[in-house]
């Protein structure tokens, strides 16, 4: 009786699974597209090291990777590119009435690098630390004192209520692999609570580098083949409940294939 | 990944105490912990050089070999198996990502009188196979195994529930989709008391699965959008099996969710297809008559993938499967997309001492099949439902055939195959042109026992086809034109046989296929060897095909089992 009523539980979960989608939801908007033509002039070629912490409100040592990632950027400046994901579910869910800082595109990388311990930092998409991030740190400091395969330098102005993208991009090292160009708007001095691993629930917790909108599809924008300098400009109207003068625009390359990290920029919105 | 190395370190320990002892005590075959290995080994070999007039290209290679290894250890209600598998390279026509050896497949089942238990590899196949189908195939280049865990109950007798999840084997890889099914089969003659005894013969059964893939990004071109993928991809099926006296009936329905993927052009159209299968047979007499529809039924556990990889699902055939070289030149692949068709088969034994019987009697086999495309209406493309389709109005024809074979024994020792067909097959089902090749096909067929030890076969084709080999004007068909071919194979004693034979395209066509090859065969072992040219074509196996390219040179194989 016991293996019938398994098995037909199974049959039960298993029609669950089958999922259904309205005609006017078959397709959903992907973000901003992407113009290319030819750079001006070629940005600085430096390596930069981005990393992706992932976080959350009710994650209690989520503080302790701030501080780890605080005392980086004073050691590496903007040399150091973080972005902070909100995790999709458990600890990431928020506390009623606070401000939800889960986004669509956080959320694809949350499940596509199976994150499932918090806090976890990944350094340039290729290695995941979780818990105690330290370890991170001088791995951080050797990555950017390799010679860059590609260098990338960002603007960003604000246009009205939209804002304007421009990327310049110079690939340094011939390659096969599709390379894309993903670019975000990631805010500072976020004010909510927060669990701390002291000093329990905070309130009025500062909440840096959050990822609010990835601008471009989430898994970026193919870049064109045979051009080495090229421009790649976009346009987009933020939400309204984003505070531009604590934000900046992070843009990144990536190896479609592997999604590795190969350069990343950031800049304030002027 | 663990979990597999370990299932495949304990089978591969079994196995080695096993075999190892087995070799010493080849009487029985009996291992240390008790229990038996049984096997099976396949070696196939070519070498191939470049022939610009059939086409065949350089191999640079110079031998492809494929080899596999088969081993089976059962102690009791419990068994284990591995296969090794060897490509290096792969035969010709073999997917290059083949490439490569290792341990391709392992398993252990546990089976007893109610319950069946397998974790690791296994084969699966709910009714016909419309919703799941999982099988291998060497010569087609096919092997979508799950590998997960399966379960089997028989609560009472006539009732069977199985229950499965797993990743389909791909190449040396694993397909990105989750497989989950279930499934219910009841024999009502078994569980209904007043018809345990009936004459009517009835068995009902229901399956559903569901298939779950991440998401992924799929621009729509010419927008900011991109596809908002169904994650998890459903589809189920409802048949009968009924009998009563000579009659039997066979039918399924099945229905898929919405299933954007490469192969419908990412359409969200829900899926459907139905069978039926009608048939009567007595002694000596017997007729059948199949119909189908499908509509947009191709199921994979990869949505982005092309080709005949990582299959969900089997749509079965409703083309005979002929065997005769030129019988088979065009064979039929079914259209998941989209296809309906009709197929009728009756066969017929004159008795002896009758008028068309004479002495030994007569065999007649006459089979027709007609197959054409869905009569549907485009209503977009990515993104939309694709398109309407009429329930069952016809749209352009793809395949049409009509064969009468008569069989007759001549004498004690001679006996003659006579076969007639006329085809009409558009080539648009294999993504050329549809421009409709018309063939008339004739094939005589001899065998003469010629003695205890010697026997002779003769086999002569010819096919009259309105196709044409014409490259400069975009007919670069090496199939087309008229063919003649003859056959003379000779069985020498009962262990050595000799097969010469030929196939030429003496109008519109081009070719000349000779191929020579012997054999061997001793037990369980066969060893053959030929030389010879191979015309580039498709190798069909139940609706499913394989493009094998052409060549000219050497092939051997090596099968054995223990």
């Amino acid at each position: 009786m016991k293996k019938t009523i398994s098995l037909l539980a199974a049959a039960l979960l298993t029609l669950a699974a089958c999922d259904s989608i309205e005609t006017e939801e078959y397709t959903v908007y992907d973000g901003a597209p992407v113009s290319w033509s030819a750079a001006p002039a070629a940005p600085e070629a430096v390596q930069r090291a981005y990393v992706e912490k992932y976080t959350g409100p009710k994650c209690t040592n989520c503080p302790r990777a701030d501080e780890t990632l605080d005392a980086a950027h004073h050691q590496y400046g903007d040399r150091l590119v973080v972005v902070s994901i909100n995790h999709p579910s458990g600890q990431g869910i928020p506390y009623p009435n606070e401000p939800d800082m889960r986004t669509d595109g956080g959320t694809a990388w949350d499940k596509y690098f199976g994150i499932t311990f918090l806090p976890s930092a990944h350094l340039n998409r290729t290695e995941l630390y979780s818990g105690d991030i330290s370890a991170m740190i001088p791995i951080i400091g050797e990555s950017i004192q390799n010679a860059p395969s590609a260098a990338i330098g960002v603007q960003a102005t604000k246009e009205g209520s939209a804002v304007s993208i421009t990327a310049d991009i110079q690939l340094l090292q011939a390659s096969a692999a599709t390379l894309t160009l993903t670019a975000a708007i990631i805010e500072d001095s976020l004010v909510y609570k927060q669990d701390h691993y002291l000093e329990g629930r905070i309130d009025d917790y500062v909440h840096n580098h959050m990822l609010r909108k990835v601008i471009t599809s989430h898994w970026g924008r193919d870049l064109p083949g045979g051009q080495t300098l090229l421009r790649g400009t976009l346009s987009f109207t933020p939400d309204a409940d984003i505070n531009l003068d604590n934000s900046h625009i992070v843009v990144f390359l990536s190896e479609k294939a592997t999604r590795r990290v190969i350069n990343c920029a950031s800049c304030k919105i002027q | 990944m663990k979990l597999g190395k370990t299932l495949k370190l304990i089978i591969c320990t079994l196995l080695i105490f096993n075999f190892q002892h087995s070799i010493f005590n080849p009487t029985h075959a009996q291992g240390l912990l008790g229990g038996h290995v049984t096997g099976n080994v396949q070696l196939d070999g070519q070498m191939s050089r470049a022939d610009s007039v059939i086409g065949a290209e350089e191999v640079p290679e110079r031998l492809l070999l494929n080899a596999r290894a088969d081993v089976l250890y059962t102690n009791g209600d419990f068994s284990a198996g591995l296969r090794l598998e060897m490509y290096q390279n792969p035969l010709l026509g073999f997917d290059s990502q083949w490439k490569g050896q290792g341990v391709a497949n392992y398993f252990v089942k546990y089976s007893g009188e109610r319950l069946t238990v397998t974790a690791g590899h296994f084969y699966e196949q709910f009714g016909s196979g419309m919703i799941l189908r999982t099988y291998e195939d060497r010569y087609l280049g096919i092997d979508n195994a799950l590998f997960g865990a399966s379960v089997q109950y028989r609560p009472v007798d006539g009732v069977t529930l199985k229950a499965l999840a797993g990743k389909q084997r791909h190449f040396w890889d694993y397909g990105p989709g989750l497989v989950r099914g279930v499934d219910a089969e009841v024999s009502l003659n078994s569980v209904v008391k007043p018809l345990s005894g009936s004459k009517l013969r009835a068995t009902l059964g229901a399956g559903f699965v569901s298939k779950y893939e991440d998401d992924e990004n799929i621009p729509v071109p010419g927008t900011e959008n991109r596809l908002n993928l169904p994650l998890n991809v459903g589809a189920a099926s409802l048949r009968a099996d009924l009998g009563f006296g000579g009659w039997s009936l066979q039918t399924e329905y099945a229905r898929k969710g919405q299933d954007p993927n490469a192969i419908n052009g990412y359409i969200y159209r829900p899926g459907n297809a139905l069978m039926l299968n009608l048939g009567y047979s007595t002694r000596g007499f017997s007729a059948g008559i199949q119909a189908k529809r499908i509509d947009n039924m191709g199921y994979k556990s990869m949505r982005s993938l092309s080709g005949e990889m990582l299959y969900i699902n089997y749509l079965p055939a409703i083309t005979k499967n002929h065997t005769y070289a030129f019988l088979a030149m065009y064979p039929y692949a079914t259209q998941v997309n989209g296809e309906q068709g009709v197929q009728a088969d009756v066969m017929y034994k004159f008795k002896k001492g009758t008028l068309l019987g004479g002495k030994y009697g007569t065999d007649l086999h006459l089979n027709s099949s007609l197959v054409t495309a869905l009569d549907t209406t485009v209503i977009g493309g990515l993104g939309t439902d694709g398109y309407t389709a009429g329930t069952f109005s016809k749209g352009d024809f793809l395949y049409g055939d009509l064969s009468l074979e008569v069989a007759k024994k001549l004498s004690k020792t001679v006996k003659l195959t006579a076969t007639y067909a006329y085809q009409v097959f558009n080539p648009v089902v294999e993504g050329h042109a549809p421009d409709l090749y018309h063939n008339h096909i004739v094939v005589a067929d001899l065998s003469w026992k010629v003695s205890k030890k010697h026997a002779l076969r003769f086999e002569a084709e010819w096919m009259g086809s309105d196709s044409r080999y014409d490259p400069e004007h975009g007919h670069d068909d090496r199939r087309a034109g008229d063919w003649v071919m003859g056959l003379v194979e000779w069985n020498i004693g009962t262990h050595w046989f000799l097969s010469l034979s030929d196939q030429y395209a003496y109008r519109d066509g081009t070719g000349n296929y000779y191929n020579l090859s012997c054999g061997y065969t001793r037990g369980a072992t066969r060893f053959q060897l030929g030389y010879g040219k191979q015309r580039e074509g498709l190798l069909c196996i139940g609706g499913v095909c394989r493009q094998v390219p052409a060549s000219n040179g050497l092939t051997f194989s090596l099968t054995t089992s223990f």
